[in-house]
């Protein structure tokens, strides 16, 4: 209930933003050697050094549940979720690893991803669709932020709506 | 719809809904005693024009209608006392006002569905009607008098000045002429909100047009001549006054004596002093009437009381609670703010920061802190309880039509409705417990009075219907005296279809009234009346598991039979125990665990396929191990390294294998993650989860989804 109303607060303060500039802005992260990109209007917080219980029953890309603050969060390996191989904890990279509470469409959810880069802001316009022969899980757009520089938008529906299909 | 409709519409409900079933509780008691008081018919009127006025504001056509028209009957018997009905009519009546109520339930449930309101509901109207004509041709002497003398004046220069001014003929002392502002639109509804606000007065006044909250076009008149207040009372002037001045859009206001009653004969210039300030009366009745039905009513309603003494009930109307109505959702959000408090109050006293510090003030200041969170955890609980009296006097209802529709003479004895249970609870319920009564009205009940009579009982059946708390549940009966259940048939049933799993000569009482509740049972031919039960028993049972209830049959032949439902008080909290597997922990709730014992390797025994299965109190048991079933990692998986809990719900029962007992602690319920509604979490023994005292999260088993899930 809280987190609704902070929910609606947030999404009007983000329209008020978005009639000004007319501008999206997306915080990126790393998760297996490739950079993404989400909405700041689904980002709640980044936390790190969570302890996450164990879920028995679910795929093995669901992590478990955490306790934020007296609220129940699942978590969500981006790694697995995408196929790749779960990040190692013992490896250097531990110590960046962390989780991205998002809330959309109100219901919460927490991906572990490899490291949190920056906020960038972005005109709706420069974002382009992915190459329909490459077409990912979990992507639905491609930011190029500079020459060198292209991140894919995460697919927040998705993340949640493949859900409830399977 | 944006908010603003949106809440007024569940205003609209919430209010609608709740004076529904204060009239059905009241129609259910008047009907015992087959008459109104006048208290009674005061407050059907009440009612009908509260439901009439909120649904002409929702543009509800068909609930306006209605209300309008039962509210115009009601209006006739309010001023011409029950007495004036024939004692024949007075049943006819009833059924009336239970069809009509039908109807207007049906309305408002297509509202709250959203579908279309019926349009054509000429049928219950003309109904009404021809009942209002019905008692009305009877002869109405001090009416039609009071009138004619009314009527009988000379006309004056004053009188023409009204005329002038268009007032309507009434027989008030006092006019107030109210003219709208020029094109402020929807003058009628304006009006109609005036005299809304002056009805919260209590006022004794009419108004004029009088149909202004459903006839648009009176706007016009409204417009020409102005809308009128005809006032009985001097000194009612100045508060009337009052409330215009404080109403927008209203451009003057006049006051004007009526001229004419200066002539007419003192009645209608004495005004009724002892006639109910509280009521609103409807202009085509003319004041003195009312006097006189006043004073007419008054013998009446002590006539209707004295049978109603004498019967050995109390026929006063519902009592009006004061209560305020709060979105369930707010009050989920603060069970789960206290939740979290309680949670937040012993992380804090129990912090490893101060372990070992000597904090005398500290201390004492925790003790209170715990003691008030404790007090404000009880009450933020209390707060979701509600009675149950709201569903039991449905059932008050399903009786009285079944009793008329079998021909049966049934009384449904109520005990216990101010028990109370969470509100999610009293939902799931309301369901099983109609069924449950349906069933013993349709099948528990003889036939006839003559065949209790040659069985010696009484020939009136009773079914009693009771509520009791015992500590953490609600156990709720439904008892019939009538036929009870022949376990003989009852099996020969079950092994027609087949249900049987064991030789018919194993089966005990219990189990045979058991098979009651399965699925398939007695679906394809009707049983005989003898044990006619089982119709839809298995939806009873899972609807009243699904809120954590059990449910058990007894039953003697011929003596009648017994359901009882057991229901906790609360699902959003848990005494459980906590328990340890590898390194998560797990909540089995108390209610469930029969037993924990160790046992030795020698105890366990084999079957074919290998599982395991232990002997407890002369019974075999199979072990569920939930390190396996959950794929934990634990160093413990030798049997006699661990503990065994013998856990129980319903019918299924069995021991499951953890690690270490923690020990027994209240816990807040916790759904899971909607998130992860899809993984079909439910039926894997998974009911939710808790935070425990150290901010971690502890699962909570669902005793019974967990061993279904472990047979599959």
């Amino acid at each position: 209930m809280a987190e609704d109303i902070k929910n609606v607060i947030d999404d009007d303060m983000d329209e008020s933003v978005e009639v000004v500039v007319e501008k999206e802005r997306f915080l990126t992260f790393r998760s297996a050697d490739l950079t993404f990109a989400v909405n700041t209007k689904y980002v709640i917080e980044i936390i790190t050094n969570h302890a996450i219980t164990t879920l028995p029953m679910v795929p093995e890309y669901i992590k478990g549940i955490i306790n934020l603050r007296g609220q129940i969060i699942p978590i969500v390996d981006i790694r697995l979720r995408l196929g790749k191989p779960s990040i190692d904890m013992e490896m250097e990279s531990s110590d960046t690893c962390c989780i991205i509470v998002l809330d959309i469409d109100s219901i919460s959810v927490g991906i572990i991803v490899d490291s949190v880069s920056q906020v960038v802001d972005s005109e709706l316009s420069k974002i382009s669709p992915v190459p329909v022969n490459n077409q990912q899980e979990l992507v639905n757009g491609m930011i190029s932020l500079d020459v060198n520089n292209v991140v894919l938008l995460l697919d927040c529906q998705q993340l949640v709506d493949a859900q409830m299909m399977s | 719809m944006d908010n603003g409709t949106d809440s007024m519409l569940d205003m609209y409900l919430f209010e609608t809904n709740s004076l529904m079933e204060q009239l059905d509780e009241l129609l259910i008691e008047a009907e015992k005693v087959e008459d109104f008081s006048t208290d009674d018919v005061n407050e059907i009127f009440r009612i009908m024009h509260t439901i009439k006025g909120s649904s002409a504001m929702m543009e509800f056509g068909s609930l306006n209608q209605i209300a309008h028209h039962i509210e115009d009957l009601f209006f006739y018997i309010r001023e011409n006392g029950m007495d004036a009905i024939a004692p024949d009519l007075k049943k006819n009546l009833f059924n009336l006002m239970f069809k009509s109520t039908d109807m207007l339930r049906s309305e408002i449930e297509k509202v709250e569905n959203n579908e279309p309101l019926t349009v054509n509901i000429d049928n219950i109207i003309g109904e009404i009607n021809s009942f209002l004509n019905k008692i009305s041709n009877q002869p109405d002497a001090t009416d039609s008098s009071e009138s004619a003398e009314a009527a009988s004046d000379t006309p004056s220069v004053e009188e023409l000045n009204m005329e002038l001014a268009n007032c309507p003929d009434d027989n008030a002392p006092f006019f107030i002429k109210v003219l709208f502002e020029e094109g402020c639109g929807m003058e009628n509804l304006r009006a109609f909100m005036l005299v809304n606000a002056l009805q919260d007065l209590q006022l004794n006044f009419r108004f004029y047009p009088d149909d202004v909250e459903t006839n648009s076009g009176s706007s016009q008149t409204i417009i020409d001549n102005g809308f009128f207040l005809a006032l009985e009372e001097e000194d009612h002037i100045e508060k009337v006054i009052g409330v215009i001045t404080s109403t927008s859009h209203i451009q003057s206001y006049e006051v004007i004596e009526n001229a004419r009653l200066k002539k007419a004969d003192a009645p209608a210039t004495d005004p009724s002093p002892q006639a109910e300030p509280a009521n609103i009366s409807k202009p085509d009745a003319p004041a003195p009437a009312q006097v006189a039905s006043a004073g007419n009513a008054e013998p009446a309603a002590k006539q209707t009381q004295s049978p109603a003494a004498n019967a050995g009930r109390s026929h006063a109307g519902p009592v009006k609670q004061s209560l305020i109505s709060v979105n369930l959702s707010k009050l989920d959000a603060l069970v789960a703010i206290v939740g979290e408090i309680v949670i937040t109050e012993s992380m804090v006293t129990s912090s490893p920061d101060i372990q070992g510090l000597k904090l005398d003030n500290f201390m004492k200041s925790t003790r209170q802190l715990r003691k008030l969170t404790k007090d404000l955890q009880d009450i933020a609980m209390s707060l979701r309880m509600v009675p149950v009296s709201g569903v039991f006097q449905k059932m008050n209802r399903i009786v009285r039509d079944m009793k008329q529709k079998l021909n049966k003479d049934v009384r449904l004895t109520i005990i216990g409705e101010d028990t109370e249970v969470d509100k999610s609870i009293v939902d799931g319920i309301s369901d099983p417990i109609m069924h449950i009564v349906r069933n013993s009205m349709d099948h528990g009940v003889e036939v006839s009075s003559e065949e209790r009579i040659a069985a010696g009982k009484d020939p009136q059946a009773e079914i009693i219907l009771s509520a009791t708390h015992t500590g953490s549940e609600v156990i709720i009966k439904v008892e019939d005296d009538g036929y009870g259940m022949d376990t003989e048939k009852i099996l020969a049933k079950a092994a027609g279809n087949g249900m049987l799993t064991k030789p018919e000569s194993e089966y005990t009482k219990k189990e045979i009234l058991g098979l009651l509740l399965l699925p398939g049972f007695s679906t394809n031919e009707q049983v005989t009346e003898y044990s006619g039960r089982g119709v839809g028993m298995d939806v009873v049972k899972r609807n009243v598991e699904s809120v954590g209830g059990t449910v058990s049959i007894s039953s003697e032949l011929g003596q009648g039979s017994c359901t009882t439902l057991k229901i906790p008080l609360t699902m959003a909290i848990v005494d459980g125990m906590e328990i340890a597997v590898g390194q998560s922990i797990f909540t089995v709730p108390i209610a469930n665990i029969r037993q924990s014992f160790k046992v030795s390797n020698e105890d366990v025994v084999y079957d074919a396929e290998g599982n395991e299965i232990v002997k407890c109190m002369d019974e075999f048991y199979p072990i569920i191990r939930v390190h396996q079933l959950y794929n934990v990692e634990t160093e413990i998986t030798n049997i006699e390294d661990g503990i065994l809990i013998w856990v129980e719900a319903s019918d299924t029962s069995y021991c499951l294998f953890v690690d270490e007992l923690l020990g027994e602690q209240q816990v807040v319920v916790k759904p899971l993650p909607a998130y992860l509604n899809s993984f079909n979490i439910k039926n894997s023994g998974i009911s939710g989860c808790t935070i425990l005292g150290n901010g971690n999260i502890s699962i909570i088993l669902d005793i019974l989804s967990l061993y279904e899930m472990a047979q599959y």
